[in-house]
């Protein structure tokens, strides 16, 4: 269109209506995943990302053409999530983190103490898919997501530094200690399935012999 | 590049976020230290897991019409 001619305001919006929902739509069903994991409430979740694409469509003439559009609702998402959360007052407090770390801090010095051979590499291999959800459940929040935008959403380091508004350095040590607490907790599922196989032993053998 | 090295930067490898220049370092140690290697091994599994077995929920058909519905409104209101 030629500049200086302006089109009537009408057509305008309906034309960013028609745009931002091509663009946005597509990303409902990821939006949805991170919010679900985040709320873990199903309710709490829809709501979430409802606003989320209220927001997204009002702020869509800051969106920057040629910058990740992906990016850009995670980062309304994580925005709106943390007011919501903190207005709900749920978050764990500054003590409760600092605990974690120092547990964690004392897990990774045991682990260095250990010799070479590990029996990790058998206990993975024992891990079920409902051991996956529950670790991941049972991630402190800020840990969670980082991992949820690494490993599910596949965001690149800067990318979630620009989402979470933290340093790369930071991302990078969230995700180290992140996805270690997450391998943590599901080896020590995966052992408790261990124990509980081994108790089963006399009952499996029992029905083979029965056939 | 060193044990120490590989241990630290494992995660970095996998994420492809390691610099160009240390690749060739990084597959040069591994491709001669059973310690590594197997280390390696071990976290390809554990991101796979992570990446590949955890369920992923998809949005439920009354939230999409909620959105598609609020667009549709604001379409025809004009913004507020």
């Amino acid at each position: 269109m030629p500049k200086g001619v302006s089109m009537p305001k009408e057509s305008v919006d309906h034309q960013k209506g028609w745009n931002f929902e091509a663009a946005a739509m597509p990303f409902v069903d990821a939006l949805y995943n991170t919010a679900y994991r985040m709320t873990r409430n199903a309710e709490d979740a829809e709501d979430l990302v409802q606003e989320t694409y209220l927001k997204a469509y009002r702020y869509y003439d800051k969106f920057e053409e040629g910058t990740n559009f992906k990016a850009w609702l995670f980062k309304i998402m994580k925005n709106t999530f943390i007011n919501n959360y903190r207005k709900k007052q749920q978050a764990p407090t500054l003590s409760d983190f600092a605990e974690i770390e120092e547990s964690f801090e004392n897990q990774v010095s045991e682990d260095a103490a250990k010799p070479t051979k590990n029996p990790e590499e058998e206990l993975l291999e024992n891990v079920l898919d409902e051991d996956v959800q529950r670790a991941l459940d049972k991630l402190p929040p800020d840990y969670r997501m980082v991992v949820l935008l690494a490993d599910l959403e596949g965001f690149s380091y800067k990318e979630i530094a620009e989402i979470l508004d933290v340093p790369v350095g930071t991302v990078m040590s969230r995700l180290y200690r992140g996805r270690r607490l997450l391998e943590a907790a599901m080896l020590e599922f995966a052992r408790d399935h261990g124990y509980l196989r081994e108790g089963d032993e006399p009952a499996k053998m029992r029905s083979r012999s029965a056939k | 590049m060193d044990c120490k090295e590989v241990s630290e930067t494992l995660f970095l490898f996998f994420d492809n976020e390691m610099e160009e220049e240390l690749l060739a370092p990084f597959r040069d140690h591994v491709g001669t230290c059973g310690d590594c290697a197997r280390k390696v091994d071990y976290t390809r599994k554990l991101l796979w897991i992570v990446r590949e077995r955890t369920y992923r929920c998809s949005a439920p058909d009354r939230l999409r019409h909620r959105i598609l519905i609020s667009f549709e409104h604001r379409r025809f209101a004009g913004p507020h």
